[in-house]
C-alpha cells in the first residue's frame, strides 16, 4: 500500500461494557398499564380448578354451620383445604430471601466495583497519561503497522485487564472516532495529531479477581461519564453509546 | 412321464405369487395417494370441561368511571410507547452516523485497514446471552430437587 503521509498517529481504544444483570424498574406509565391488562385478563378469564375447589369448600363449610348436624363429620377428618394449601405456599414464599437489588456497592458508592448499579451499562475507564497530562480514557494503545484496528482495541484491553479477559467484540469495524490536534508545542510536520478509534465489546466473565489492573480504573455509567470525561471526548463517545 | 405336470404346477404357482403381489401393491399405492390425517394442535381445541356454566365468573359491572379512566389510560400508553419508540429510532441514528464518520475517517487514512474493517465478523453470529432477571443471583443457594416428567402426546402421521 503506499505509504503517504499520514499526519495522523492512530490509536485503538476499546469501550468495554458490563451488561446489566437485572431488570430496569418500571416508569410509572408501564406500571399503571400492567395493572390494568392484569385486570382486564381477570376480568375475561374462567374459574380454574384451584378456585372452584375453593368455591365448594367454602359453600360446603357454609352449610355445615347451617345445619345443625354435621353430615360431613362422619368420613374423613383430615381434610386439606384449598385455603390451606394457600396459606401453606404464602409461607413457604415469605421464607425465601432473594439477592438485593441494591448491592452493598451501590449503597457506598464504590465505583471500582462490578456490582454497582446491576440494571445499567457499566463501562471501563482508565487513567492514561497522554503528553504531560493523567487523564481518564477509554483504555487506548497505538496502532502498530501489521495489525488491524480491532485488534489493536483488544490489546488495549489485555493491556490494561490481563489476558484472561472474555468479551465479545462487536464487529470489525469503529463505532466512534475522536480526533485531536496536539498543541502547537509539539506538532511538527508529520504529526499534526491523533485519530482514535472506538470499538465496543461485551464483558463475557463475570468477576475479575483474577485481571492484573496495572493502572487506576472505574467502572461508570453513561450518566456518570461527565465527572471523568472531557467534553469534546465526551461529546464523541456518548454518541455510539445506547441507554 | 410324470415330469410335465410338476413343472406346469411351479409355472402357475409362480404366475398366482406375482399377480397377487402386484395387487398388494397397487393397494398400497392407493393407500399412499390418501391425504394424511391432520395431526390435532392441543392448544386449539378448549377441552368441553371448560365451558361450563359454572365456570363463568360473577364480578360486578364496570362503572362508567372506571371505562373512562381506562380508556384515558391506554390512550396515555399510546402517546408513551410512540415516544418511547421516536427515542431508539433517534439513538439507533446517532449510532449508525457515528459508524459511518468512523469509517469516512478511517478510509482517508489507510485504505487495507478500512477493508479489515468493513469485513464481515463471522464470530459475531449466533450471538447468545443470558437475559436481565429480576434479582441478581444468590450466592450460594441451593435449589429444591424434583423429577419433571414429560407428558406431552406425540402423534405419528
Amino acid at each position: 500500500s503506499a505509504a503517504a503521509r499520514r499526519p495522523w498517529k492512530l490509536y485503538g481504544a476499546m469501550c468495554l461494557l458490563r451488561l446489566p444483570r437485572i431488570t430496569q424498574p418500571l416508569e410509572k406509565e408501564e406500571e399503571e398499564v400492567a395493572a390494568l391488562m392484569e385486570q382486564i385478563e381477570l376480568e375475561k378469564s374462567h374459574y380454574s380448578d384451584h378456585e372452584i375447589r375453593k368455591l365448594e369448600e367454602e359453600e360446603r363449610l357454609k352449610r355445615k354451620r347451617e345445619s345443625l348436624y354435621d353430615e360431613d363429620d362422619a368420613h374423613g377428618k383430615a381434610v386439606i383445604m384449598a385455603q390451606d394449601l394457600e396459606e401453606k405456599w404464602e409461607q413457604k414464599f415469605l421464607q425465601f430471601k432473594a439477592a438485593p437489588r441494591i448491592t452493598d456497592a451501590d449503597k457506598s458508592n464504590d465505583r471500582t466495583s462490578l456490582n454497582r448499579k446491576l440494571d445499567s451499562n457499566l463501562m471501563l475507564l482508565v487513567k492514561q497519561k497522554i503528553g504531560n497530562q493523567e487523564l481518564w480514557l477509554l483504555p487506548q494503545v497505538e496502532w502498530q503497522p501489521g495489525e488491524t484496528l480491532r485488534s489493536t482495541a483488544e490489546r488495549a484491553m489485555a493491556t490494561f485487564l490481563g489476558d484472561h479477559i472474555q468479551a465479545k467484540v462487536l464487529g470489525n469495524a469503529p463505532y466512534g472516532i475522536y480526533k485531536y490536534k496536539f498543541p502547537k508545542a509539539i506538532r511538527i510536520e508529520n504529526n499534526v495529531g491523533a485519530k482514535v478509534f472506538f470499538f465496543k465489546a461485551f464483558l463475557q466473565s463475570s468477576d475479575l479477581s483474577q485481571a492484573e489492573l496495572k493502572a487506576d480504573y472505574l467502572w461508570v455509567t453513561k450518566k456518570e461519564l461527565g465527572d471523568y470525561l472531557k467534553l469534546e471526548y465526551l461529546k464523541k463517545v456518548n454518541r455510539f453509546l445506547l441507554d | 412321464p410324470c415330469r410335465a405336470q410338476p413343472k406346469k404346477k411351479k409355472k402357475v404357482d409362480v404366475k398366482k405369487e406375482q399377480a397377487q403381489k402386484e395387487r398388494m401393491k397397487k393397494k398400497l399405492k392407493k393407500l399412499e395417494k390418501a391425504a394424511p390425517e391432520l395431526i390435532p394442535i392441543e392448544d386449539f381445541i378448549t377441552p368441553l370441561k371448560y365451558s361450563e356454566s359454572n365456570r363463568v365468573r360473577s364480578l360486578p359491572t364496570l362503572s362508567p368511571e372506571e371505562s373512562e379512566r381506562r380508556v384515558l389510560l391506554l390512550k396515555k400508553w399510546c402517546l408513551f410507547k410512540q415516544k418511547q419508540d421516536e427515542a431508539e429510532k433517534k439513538a439507533i441514528k446517532a449510532l449508525v452516523e457515528s459508524q459511518q464518520e468512523a469509517l469516512k475517517e478511517l478510509r482517508l487514512e489507510s485504505e487495507e485497514l478500512f477493508q479489515a474493517a468493513i469485513r464481515r465478523d463471522e464470530g459475531l453470529f449466533p450471538f447468545e446471552r443470558d437475559g436481565p432477571r429480576y434479582t441478581p443471583p444468590l450466592p450460594g443457594y441451593d435449589p429444591p430437587e424434583g423429577k419433571c416428567t414429560d407428558i406431552t402426546k406425540v402423534y405419528t402421521q
